[in-house]
């Protein structure tokens, strides 16, 4: 009991502190109903502090014009009820943002429920009832929410209980406001639901129940002061929702053209000249590529500064010498970089001085227990790399071939191998002489689409036995010459294959498939590039490209 | 354990007429024990034979067993002593070993501490959010880049992951110290099949500590609120990426990045491949919004090398390996595993079969310690242990008759000098070796070879003086050490082609490796003064102080001389010739002189080799510090664990060396252990058995009670009815009585999963 009022007491403290900034009505209406409640008010609904005119809204968002006055015109006035608005667009178009300032703008109350950070449907409803009924996950409660709330149909009850409350707290609210003439923070009767990134909801399990639940949420409350908004990524058509509710308005956010991203970018620069030579540069081939703005801006930022860098002054506005100075200076970036937003996101932008030193450091140290350390920067043990191999092998090389690529016997002597290449070569011969070359190229083009094939762990552990006794020779050297017989050099490296094959798994270089319908058995897929295969191969010594199978 | 040790040595048959003896207990099987008196000498089986017996002293062996010691003898009071030893060195290996690591990793975690605060400012300087903001469902609307979540990528270098858990644990621990809120994640966290809600419960159970089932951002951001000030980072770091499914680590990364601003998350995942990983991974919308730092660990080799530095060339605890247990463990490491946690694992199963084997072993304290064979002065040797010493034939070898406490005490201490001073020797070679891909386990692994050194005995120096005498090349190939190409010969030789800056350096460090060794040493200083010289003075005083020096320099010089002196012969009798090389030009001279000095450098390298570094399996007393039976440690490691239970199951008595089951042999009888038994049937039967589901089953029956068995056929001592029987409580005596079979058993457990 003691420990209550000390909690109350702090809560207290708190609100206080938090009710100097936000001195408002509203505080008393909602004071009783818990000590929560205290902390959270209907001004935390409201996005942003400082009320944001149209004309700023409308220029902080270049090209965006025809937009936010068709979302301001759905939204209507204060007392005037909406459809379910579904705004969508591709990624990085602005479509949150945008919503966001509107209703900064408007200053009406509203609860955002991002369907990524709500991962499931129980978070999304209780994340949503926090909102409605003011209540914060804190460590005086345990981090939980203020109802445990799984099934839509509670969530229903729930939240019409909860949204009924709100609109009247808000009523109250705005009858105050007019009597009081005070220009309080929230305004409007309305309630609005936003749903971001609403196109997740259609990946959960439950997905079929809860979307026409979310869609349908409109008719199932009928109560006209609360607003619906979905934002997706993907068009309506994508969620089969003609299930006989409201059709939601639509808006669409196309991309940026060319010159709005000029616009965006041009905002908050320091120097304007220097960054709009550096557009001219860099946007039209940019532009070509992505017009996402999130990849546009990375990309940006790291080559500016590159375009810089001739730049002892960075607040000088360049000439035309110097800008062609800087182009031919930036130019052979910009290819590498246009790759870059395709493929490697991650590459490591900056690296610290020390950590080049230790690379070098480590490149000069890296010793040689089989000589592999130069070719593949990371450790293998010899085992892992023929089974690596002879994944490879596996995928790449029909099956019909391996007998005649390995003897039974495992080919273990030189004269056996020659034997094997000659066999080899007259398939070769055969086969060119069989087809024709058009045949041969459909077969390649086939091939290149089926990518590699699936292998049984037989197969695998009979070619790994077969390319090990042959690799063995190599080895031998080494073992032999320390004079030591090790009991079972020669299946040493058989005892824990198994071992390594789940190993390669885990790094992905082999991919387990699924089974077989007809044998019942796992199948495996070697996903290893032939790069890196014979860069493995290589550091064994093993004649890789002689087994390759080539058509 | 003492009451149910008293029924069992009570050993009640199972049909007692006591309400609670009343069921079966199949378990008790008795076999007639073999004499108790078996030969000392063997070694692995008799631990196993001694606890079968139903004898009082039962009890304590069992015990023993957990603490994976095997005795030889029980009345010997040296085993305590053992057991004592074997602690101390491991313990002093273990701390040594992680100090290395740590020291490896020490600047890489320093880097990344570095890069953690830098990405916090950055996150910082997007600006500071009131209490309201930052726990509230929408976004916060600042800059696009605010949403790039800064990560960096921990090349582990080492497809294998085990050795990284550590690694990643010890950065965890390392980033707390600074200041920072560290969750370790791991693939586990990451399976498909938890989904998202999966690694955000691990996380807030690191963070936050209660996990309440509704889990989201949310409560992260308020807990980082409730922090007070928000000055410290939150780190994530997820062990290894490749492992986790790709989806869920996406999610959790776009989930990140939207709540970065309120969380300042850091993220550090471990890429045991290559930088390709997280590429093939995750989609391309994720890896934008990552901001990607990259790290590298050392390899796996530098961290191999750093270990067998500490552990067996610098002094560290005494314990040594011999040749070919070192061949044997770095083929192993080569081929097979790769990983340093096998690597200790090996060392520590050689540390314990040497322990457990050699008597003497105990006296292994006395080499760490600073006063030689404090422990001899004890009064603790015995007649019985110094004619154990004195039988060594190591010693016998060497044939010294005198047998005295003193004598044993003379030896052990030159024992030591002598591995000391191959310790320093071995780790100037790999000094010279470094730059040139050899590995420090190669080098050692020559270095431990006793067939470079046959007779080697306190003369040897005469000998050895002699040989180089009558050989007139100084060829690599004359000196057993020095043959076939080998590393140690790699690295003589590279030194002769050492430029003189890096020769100087190289002398250095010599010069401080061989603080201990002071006829080296001087050497060392000397050959450094004569650089000196040489880069100051004239040309031909310097010839007078090549010439002096050849005359002030040992026989042992003498190899590395010949050159120099040839070829001083010849300048004196071709004068022309010499006249005209004083007239070359004063760099030629210079480049001259320093490979003058490079010669001397490599013949002081292989004085080095073929007299400080006698091998230790050459010394007297080796036995007692290295451990030498490859067989043993092959056994243990990659021994074939079904067929080896197979083959038990089959040979059983050949374990229970009881008197009854002996003669048996192929035939079932009703003393033999269930497990026995029931493997003969099913080999009668032509089955193949899933050994683990087998066990399994079988542990399912032993653990839990069927009741229905207490009432039924109490005088069948039939072994072969396993439904009936006992309960738990039951077990602790049966374990007494057969405790090896239950460990067996439940050790195959293990080895199954």
């Amino acid at each position: 009991m003691a420990k209550d009022k000390e909690e109350v007491t702090q809560v207290n403290r708190r609100a206080t502190r938090l009710s100097l900034s936000t001195a408002n009505s509203t505080n008393d209406i909602e004071a009783a109903k818990s000590f929560n409640s205290q902390t959270l008010t209907l001004d935390n609904l409201v996005f942003g502090r400082e009320p944001i005119g149209l004309d700023d809204l409308l220029s902080c968002f270049p090209g965006r014009r025809v937009q936010i006055l068709e979302i301001l015109h759905l939204l209507g006035t204060i007392k005037s009820s909406m459809p379910p608005m579904f705004i969508y667009g591709s990624a990085s178009t602005g479509k949150t943002s945008i919503i966001l300032q509107v209703f900064h703008h408007l200053r009406r109350p509203f609860v955002y429920i991002s369907c990524l950070s709500c991962y499931s449907p129980r978070i999304l409803f209780e994340s949503i009832l926090n909102q409605l009924l003011f209540h914060k996950k804190d460590a005086v409660n345990g981090y939980s929410s203020v109802k445990k709330c799984e099934k839509p149909s509670d969530f229903v009850n729930f939240i019409r209980e909860a949204l009924i409350n709100v609109i009247d707290s808000l009523k109250e609210n705005s009858k105050k406001m007019s009597s009081s003439k005070l220009k309080g923070q929230v305004n409007g009767r309305m309630i609005y639901l936003i749903f971001d990134n609403f196109d997740l909801v259609r990946e959960w399990d439950k997905s079929s129940s809860i979307l026409p639940l979310l869609f349908g949420l409109c008719d199932i409350l009928k109560i006209p002061e609360v607003g619906f908004i979905f934002i997706s990524n993907s068009s309506p058509d994508t969620y089969y929702s003609n299930t006989g509710y409201m059709e939601p308005i639509l808006v669409y956010f196309p991309e940026y053209t060319e010159d709005d991203l000029r616009q965006i970018f041009m905002r908050n620069q320091a120097n304007q000249k220097l960054y709009s030579s550096f557009l001219d540069v860099v946007l039209r081939p940019f532009c070509r590529v992505s017009r996402r703005l999130d990849e546009l801006s990375t990309a940006f930022s790291t080559l500016f500064k590159k375009y810089c860098e001739p730049l002892s002054d960075l607040g000088v506005a360049p000439n035309e010498d110097m800008k062609r100075r800087l182009f031919s200076h930036i130019q052979p970036h910009i290819a590498h970089s246009l790759n870059e937003i395709f493929s490697v996101a991650s590459q490591p932008s900056v690296e610290s001085e020390a950590n080049q030193e230790t690379r070098k450091k480590g490149s000069a140290k890296k010793s040689v227990g089989s000589g592999d350390f130069d070719e593949i920067d990371f450790h293998m043990s010899t085992s892992a790399k023929y089974l690596l191999i002879s994944a490879f092998l596996a995928s790449r090389n029909p099956a019909t071939l391996d007998a005649s690529l390995f003897d039974s016997t495992g080919g273990s002597n030189s004269r056996k191998r020659k034997r094997n290449c000659n066999l080899l070569i007259k398939y070769f011969l055969l086969r060119v002489s069989e087809k024709s070359v058009e045949r041969r190229e459909a077969e390649e083009q086939e091939l290149f689409m089926k990518g590699p094939g699936t292998f049984s762990l037989e197969r695998l552990l009979a070619i790994f036995q077969c390319i090990t006794s042959v690799g063995e020779d190599s080895f031998g050297e080494e073992g032999g010459a320390d004079g030591v017989t090790v009991e079972g050099e020669s299946n040493g490296l058989m005892s824990d294959v198994l071992l390594q094959l789940s190993s390669l798994c885990n790094v992905n270089f082999i991919v387990k498939g699924g089974s077989c319908p007809l044998e019942g058995s796992t199948r495996y897929r070697s996903t290893v590039s032939e790069d890196l295969a014979l860069k493995v191969a290589r550091s064994l010594k093993f004649p890789l490209s002689k087994y390759l199978f080539r058509r | 354990m003492a009451p149910s040790a008293a029924t069992a040595d009570s050993s009640p048959p199972p049909s007692t007429s006591g309400t609670t003896e009343n069921h079966l207990q199949p378990v008790f099987v008795l076999h007639k024990a073999a004499s108790r008196k078996y030969g000392r000498k063997s070694t692995g089986t008799t631990k196993t034979k001694r606890r079968i017996d139903l004898s009082s002293s039962i009890p304590k062996n069992f015990e023993k067993t957990d603490s994976e010691s095997t005795e030889d003898f029980d009345d010997d009071p040296y085993v305590n002593l053992r057991m004592e030893a074997f602690e101390i060195v491991w313990t002093k290996i273990e701390s040594t070993i992680k100090d290395v690591l740590w020291n490896i990793n020490t600047n890489v975690f320093n880097e990344i501490g570095h890069w953690v605060r830098e990405s916090f400012n950055t996150i910082k300087s997007f600006g500071m959010l009131t209490s309201h903001e930052a726990t509230q469902a929408f976004p916060i609307m600042k800059d696009v880049s605010s949403k790039q979540l800064f990560t960096g990528l921990v090349l582990t270098k080492n497809m294998e992951f085990v050795d990284d858990l550590l690694t990643f644990e010890e950065l965890g621990h390392f980033l707390k110290s600074q200041g920072c809120h560290v969750a370790n994640l791991s693939s586990l966290d990451f399976m498909a099949k938890s989904g998202i809600g999966g690694c955000l419960r691990s996380l807030l159970r690191q963070f936050v500590g209660a996990s309440s089932d509704a889990i989201d951002m949310s409560i992260m951001a308020s807990w980082y609120r409730g922090q007070g000030n928000y000055n410290n980072p939150v780190v994530v770091i997820v062990n290894d990426i490749e492992r986790c499914s790709g989806s869920i680590l996406s999610n959790f990364i776009l989930m990140l990045s939207e709540w970065v601003l309120k969380v300042p998350v850091i993220l550090i995942m471990g890429v045991a491949t290559t930088l390709d990983a997280p590429k093939s991974i995750l989609p391309s919308n994720v890896l934008q919004c990552l901001s990607s730092y990259k790290f590298t660990l050392g390899t796996p080799a530098e961290r191999m090398d750093a270990v067998v530095d500490a552990v067996f060339v610098k002094q560290c605890s005494g314990f040594i390996i011999s040749h070919k247990v070192a061949v044997f463990m770095s083929n192993y490491f080569v081929r097979q595993d790769g990983t340093l946690t096998s690597f200790v694992r090996a060392l520590k199963v050689a540390c314990v079969q040497h322990f457990s084997m050699e008597p003497l072993s105990f006296l292994i304290r006395g080499f760490s310690l600073e006063e030689d064979g404090q422990v001899l002065h004890d009064g603790l040797l015995s007649k019985m242990i110094l004619k154990h010493a004195f039988n060594l034939p190591s010693y016998e070898r060497n044939k010294i008759e005198e047998q005295s406490v003193e004598r044993f005490a003379i030896g052990l201490s030159r024992l030591k000098r002598l591995k000391n001073q191959w310790g320093t020797m071995v780790s100037c070679l790999y000094e010279a070796a470094k730059g040139d891909k050899i590995q420090l386990l190669d080098l050692l692994r020559e270095a431990l070879d006793p067939t470079s050194c046959n007779s080697t005995t306190s003369n040897s120096h005469i000998k050895l003086e002699k040989d180089i005498g009558a050989s007139s090349s100084k060829d690599c190939q004359q000196y057993p050490m020095l043959r076939r190409g080998g590393f140690i010969c790699q690295a003589v030789r590279k030194v002769k082609d050492l430029p003189a800056s890096q020769l100087w350096k190289l002398l250095k460090r010599w010069e401080g490796l061989t603080m201990n060794v002071n006829e080296m040493h001087e050497k060392i200083k000397e050959l450094l003064s004569l650089l000196k010289l040489e880069n100051g003075k004239s040309s031909k005083q310097h010839m007078v102080d090549i010439s002096k020096f050849l005359v002030l320099t040992t026989m042992l010089w003498k190899i590395g001389m010949k050159d120099l002196k040839f070829e001083l012969e010849m300048g004196k009798r071709n004068p022309q010739r010499n006249h005209a090389r004083r007239n070359a030009s004063q760099s030629q001279f210079n480049i001259e002189d320093s490979k003058v000095v490079n010669v001397k450098a490599a013949a002081l390298m292989e004085c080095m080799v073929w007299d400080y570094m006698q091998p230790i399996e050459c010394l007297p007393f080796h036995e007692i510090i290295c451990f030498k039976n490859v067989e043993k440690l092959q056994l243990a490691l990659i021994g074939d664990p079904r067929r080896r239970i197979q083959v038990d199951l089959l040979e059983f008595y050949k374990i229970l060396r009881c008197s009854c089951c002996s003669r048996i042999g192929d035939t079932l009888s009703p003393s033999m252990h269930d497990t026995s038994i029931m493997y003969n049937l099913a080999q009668e039967h032509g089955d193949y058995i899933n050994l683990h589901d087998w066990y399994n089953s079988f542990k399912s029956t032993v653990l839990c009670p069927i009741n229905k068995g207490k009432n039924k056929s109490k005088q069948s001592p039939i072994p072969k009815k396993r439904k009936e029987m006992n309960e738990p409580k039951k077990q602790s005596e049966a374990s007494i009585q057969y405790p090896l079979l239950y460990i067996i058993f439940f050790n195959v457990l293990d080895l199954l999963t």
